[in-house]
């Protein structure tokens, strides 16, 4: 700012400087007195006290015009915060502006200006002063004239100006206000503002005691004493010349005898509860003087709230009223309205008696937070802590929601929505702040036990139940309608959690806390998670759509009675994995993981740590209901697996394979347990931005996928297991149940007649064997990932192939007989058609044409032998050695084969 | 460093060769920057400070061993908006008190030095000087000549009057 008004200082200084040496030369007064720079008198004018200052800017022009520097006194008015350098910019630009005018039309009329300045003996920046200062009466006059003729103007007149600013007391009260940023004119400013409050701080400084400033004297109102006060306080910003701190202590004791006076009255006016006179009055007082921070704590402390009896309820009520392991939260709910009732009550006082009404309900707020509300919230936590988890556990959450709405009920006399909301959270957040780190773990371990016990109880349960499993599944396991059934009921349910958890969740809910106290204060809470939530694409029906948005029972209870239903219906895995147990657990870690959530709106580290505490559920469930219970499962279902021994067993009218049956169906309620926690860490962890679906690091997401990949594993293995199993089994009914005469009728001209059994249907075992595989892979379609589907369909296929090969090699099939072998074929390849693997195909297709070969008549050898030499036949699955093994397999193979080798070889006998 | 502290020679105005410690010289800046500049071999040498007679340097030199512990002056003095007036010690009182004469030629010769410390003191002295002094008073003081028309004088004093004391 100072560049225009500088850069003429150094030359002009010199001349005077010159001047001083050429006097001192000549006159010789004193031989060598050393002179100071300019820079070093700067210095020492930045160590003297204002009146110093002006005398030596009296000496001459040169220290004048360096007294009168700009960069001397804006750092003043700076420093009491009423100087304003975007105005002050603003007014310079403007004042150049004219006087760029001015110049133009100054050029215009006569010619050689600038010598001007020379000719007047002054510099261009006293031009530019004097012109400005021409200026600024007009700029000023309309705002402050009072100010100029009476602090200012007629002090010249009277030339003891110790009076005269007192003739006018209001004016100085606003002196501050009236300051003026002009640059080139801070001084002048500066000295409205010092001709105003210096010979009272001076005065006051200087004072014995409390009696004698005349601030107190010219100013009777306290209103104004503190207003003037407050102002010298400001001043005394600006006065850095040595000696500075004394003086502001002095001023700070004057200022605090003023204000133990006013708060005197004012409490004295509070004693008596007169809101509008006295406390009203000095409230003010003391917020002019210093912003009121002294009746605040005054009001504050000695607040009846504080310390009402009626609001200051036993906190243990909550528990009395309720039976042992329980907890009722009216009484707190109860006390909550009445607190927040008395509070506004407070509010609309408080806004008769202060300025500053919102600060000081805050404050009062805090206070009653800190005394009232945390004792109350503390006593009942720490009772509760000792003598019940469970409703403790209830009781933080359900005091967390009362004291949230406690707070947003409230009506303070000023502030926005949103200041509120702030102000809520911070009072919830102090209150629970230090309950929050001990909830949290209790929560987590509850629920860790919890699931731990249910798992432990399951298994104990099963352990004495494991006697008679055993002829449980045996009677259980030809009921393949029920089975169907129960599989589409578990499809359903499948598709049901997405719509119906949430309100399963909705309805364990109340089971914390109370459903009339909900209700009561979610009018103005937040909507319960459940409900707000945005469905998963496609998956709700419109059925479950239309219900949604009010949470009726319905589904609740339709998924209980699924439940119930699927209970009874899986009677037959109950001995390895419970989908009771799992829903059990998922709805408990869902009322955990709702309670834990309404701390993550707290936000910052309180919420985060809710936040990481939730996740923490949420794999703690993962854990238990994985890694224990449904692993465990898998395990005990390989094991019965691996135990199988198709021999051992009596009965064999069944389609089905006992273990693997088992094993199946465990296969498709691991995949639904899956399901249903896929659907849950969507709801609960995904939705309201708990987990970040798209962080690969977040520890939730990396659980459920560890816990998909060991359910996948598992499958994988079990299933590996199961192929074993059910070939055994096939070999077994290949072995028991074929008939040597299937293949092989006796010559129908022996027996009694042609017409005995000619049916070219395919033989028992056969059927058989076609619906025990297809039974086992038809179960497991749609329970597990489609590439394992068919990776284990492929191996089926295959197995069976071999398990067929090797049973046709024991087997002795005449012509008669082919024809049956023929009808089995085609019922294996029909069926292996099913399962749409062309690899598969193939092998099946080869065995079709093989068994032609057994329908050759032994006449035409020649024929066979070409048959058995062409591979292009069997699709490449057979080479012609294997072939002609097959073909040895025919009943009157020793009558063709001399013909068949002489085809095949030639004239191989030759040899022989 | 050897165990013995390193010395400097410095050469007053009029060629006497005062021996300090190279700490008690570096309390000046300027010697500070000299001898980083050239090194070890600087060491050896004399350094003249031309503008400084023998009497006043030997002040200054004073005045440095007794400072010599002080904390090296922080930078953001000047950022910091003009600090408040400090009070002088008391060792720096009695060491200001000296003939006007003495007091300006260690004024110029910290400045020329470059150290502050002792530069503000003699600002402070200075201006302790001027305090209550009237305009004439402080023109002879300072050797300044009054170059106002008896107008412009009673003008400047009217337009400050509010600053006057009671």
């Amino acid at each position: 700012m100072s560049n225009f008004k500088r850069a003429p200082q150094p030359g002009h200084a010199m001349a005077p400087r010159g001047g001083i040496l050429s006097v001192l030369q000549a006159t010789t007064m004193l031989d060598s007195k050393p002179v100071l720079p300019a820079e070093i008198i700067a210095t020492i004018l930045d160590y003297l006290p204002v009146s110093d200052l002006i005398r030596f800017a009296r000496t001459s022009r040169r220290m004048r015009e360096m007294v009168y520097d700009d960069t001397r006194w804006v750092p003043r008015l700076q420093s009491m915060g009423v100087w304003n350098e975007a105005e002050a910019r603003q007014r310079f630009e403007d004042a150049m502006k004219r006087k760029r005018e001015a110049a133009e039309r100054g050029a215009a009329s006569s010619g050689p200006s600038p010598i001007t300045p020379r000719v007047t003996n002054t510099t261009i920046f006293d031009a530019a002063l004097e012109e400005e200062r021409q200026q600024k009466p007009v700029q000023q006059s309309p705002q402050a004239p009072e100010v100029r003729v009476d602090g200012f103007e007629t002090l010249t007149l009277n030339s003891s100006q110790s009076k005269s600013p007192y003739e006018d007391p209001e004016t100085l009260l606003d002196v501050l206000k009236t300051v003026k940023s002009i640059r080139g004119h801070a001084r002048p400013e500066y000295g409205k503002v010092y001709g105003a409050l210096a010979p009272f701080y001076f005065d006051l400084v200087e004072a014995k005691s409390h009696v004698d400033p005349v601030v107190f004297r010219v100013f009777r109102d306290p209103d104004q004493q503190a207003r003037m006060l407050n102002n010298l306080f400001t001043f005394s910003k600006s006065d850095w010349a040595q000696g500075w701190a004394q003086r502001e202590e002095k001023l700070s004791t004057m200022a605090s005898v003023f204000e133990t006076a006013v708060l005197r009255e004012f409490e004295q006016g509070y004693e008596f509860w007169d809101v509008d006179g006295r406390m009203k009055k000095y409230a003010h007082v003391l917020h002019a003087l210093n912003g009121g921070s002294a009746a605040m704590d005054l009001f504050i402390s000695k607040h009846p709230l504080l310390d009402d009896r009626d609001v200051l309820a036993n906190s243990m009520d909550c528990v009395n009223q309720a039976s042992w392991e329980n907890i009722t939260l009216e009484p707190s709910r109860m006390f909550f309205e009445t607190l927040a009732k008395k509070a506004n009550e407070q509010s609309s006082v408080i806004a008769r008696i202060f300025p500053n009404a919102a600060t000081v309900f805050w404050a009062l707020l805090d206070k009653l937070q800190e005394d009232v509300i945390t004792d109350y919230v503390t006593s009942l936590l720490d009772e509760l802590h000792r003598r019940n988890k469970a409703s403790y556990l209830k009781a933080v959450s359900g005091l967390f929601e009362q004291c949230l709405a406690f707070a947003r009920s409230l009506h303070p006399p000023s502030g926005s929505a949103e200041e509120l909301e702030e102000h809520a959270r911070l009072i919830a957040l102090h209150v629970f702040e230090q309950h929050l780190d001990l909830y949290l773990q209790d929560e987590l371990d509850f629920f860790t036990q919890h699931a731990e016990r249910e798992v432990t109880n399951w298994a104990q349960r099963l352990s004495e139940q494991d006697l008679t499993a055993e002829s449980f599944y045996m009677s259980n396991f030809n009921r393949r309608a029920d089975k169907n059934d129960f599989l589409s009921s578990f499809k359903k349910v499948v598709m049901m959690p997405v719509t119906v958890l949430p309100f399963g969740g909705a309805a364990a809910k109340p089971a914390a806390t109370p459903a009339t106290n909900r209700m009561s204060l979610q009018p103005n809470g937040v909507p319960t998670p459940s409900t707000s939530r945005p469905h998963t694409p496609g998956l709700g029906n419109p059925l479950e759509r239309k219900e949604s948005p009010l949470p009726s029972e319905a589904p609740t209870d339709e998924l209980k009675a699924k439940a119930a239903l699927m209970a009874s219906r899986l009677e037959g895995i109950k001995t390895l994995c419970s989908i009771e147990v799992a829903l059990d657990l998922v709805a408990q870690a869902k009322t955990s993981l709702g309670r834990v959530a309404m701390f993550v709106r707290l936000g910052g580290q309180a919420g985060g740590e809710a936040r990481e505490q939730c996740e923490a559920i949420f794999i703690s469930l993962l854990k238990t209901l994985g890694h224990i219970h449904v692993k465990e499962g898998f395990v005990k279902a390989v094991d019965h697996l691996s135990l199988y021994n198709p021999r051992e067993v009596s009965d064999h009218s069944q389609t089905g394979v006992a273990p693997l049956v088992t094993f199946i169906e465990l296969v498709n309620v691991g995949d639904l347990i899956s399901q249903m926690i896929d659907v849950f860490y969507e709801q609960q962890l995904a939705a309201p931005k708990i987990a970040d679906r798209n962080d690969f690091l977040d520890p939730a997401g990396l659980a459920k996928e560890k816990f998909e990949q060991m359910l996948d594993e598992s499958v994988a293995a079990g299933l590996n297991k199961g192929i074993d199993v059910l070939m055994d089994e096939v070999e077994y009914l290949c072995a028991t149940t074929q008939l040597p005469t299937d293949y092989n009728p006796p010559p129908p001209s022996e027996e009694k007649g042609a017409s005995q059994d000619f049916d070219i249907g395919p033989s028992q075992t056969a059927k058989r064997i076609k619906d025990l595989v297809s039974s086992h892979t038809n179960m497991l379609i749609g329970s597990t990932e489609k590439t394992m589907l068919d990776v284990f369909n492929g191996e089926v296929g295959l197995r069976l192939f071999t398990a067929i090969c090797k049973h046709l090699k024991r087997q002795r099939i005449s012509t008669e007989g082919a024809i049956k072998l023929i009808a089995d074929m085609n019922l294996y390849f029909d069926y292996i058609r099913t399962l749409r693997n062309q690899d598969l195909l193939a092998y099946f297709k080869a065995l079709r044409e093989l068994s032609q070969i057994y329908l050759i008549d032994a006449k035409h050898a020649k024929e066979m032998a070409t048959v058995i030499a062409d591979g292009d036949r069997f699709g490449g699955v057979f080479r012609a050695e294997e072939v002609y093994e097959y073909a040895q397999r025919r009943a009157d193979w020793y009558q063709v084969k001399r013909n068949v080798e002489r085809a095949m070889y030639g004239m191989d006998c030759s040899v022989m | 460093m050897a165990a013995d502290p390193v010395k400097v020679r410095l050469q007053s105005n009029d060629n006497a060769v005062i021996e300090v410690e190279k700490k008690v010289a570096e309390r000046s800046l300027l010697i500070k920057n000299m001898l980083e500049d050239l090194g070890e071999t600087a060491i050896s040498q004399t350094i003249p400070i031309p503008n400084v007679t023998e009497p006043v340097l030997r002040k200054v030199i004073e005045w440095c061993e007794h400072h010599k512990e002080d904390p090296p002056p922080t930078n953001d003095d000047e950022s910091d908006n003009r600090k408040k007036t400090t009070e002088i010690e008391e060792w720096d009182q009695k060491f200001m008190q000296v003939d006007q004469e003495m007091l300006f030629e260690i004024i110029l010769a910290s400045n020329y030095l470059d150290i502050k410390a002792l530069l503000d003191v003699g600002c402070k002295t200075v201006a302790n000087m001027i305090k209550g002094k009237s305009p004439e008073e402080i023109r002879k003081t300072f050797n300044i000549t009054n170059d106002f028309t008896p107008e412009e004088e009673e003008q400047i004093r009217r337009e400050n009057e509010w600053a006057e004391d009671r």
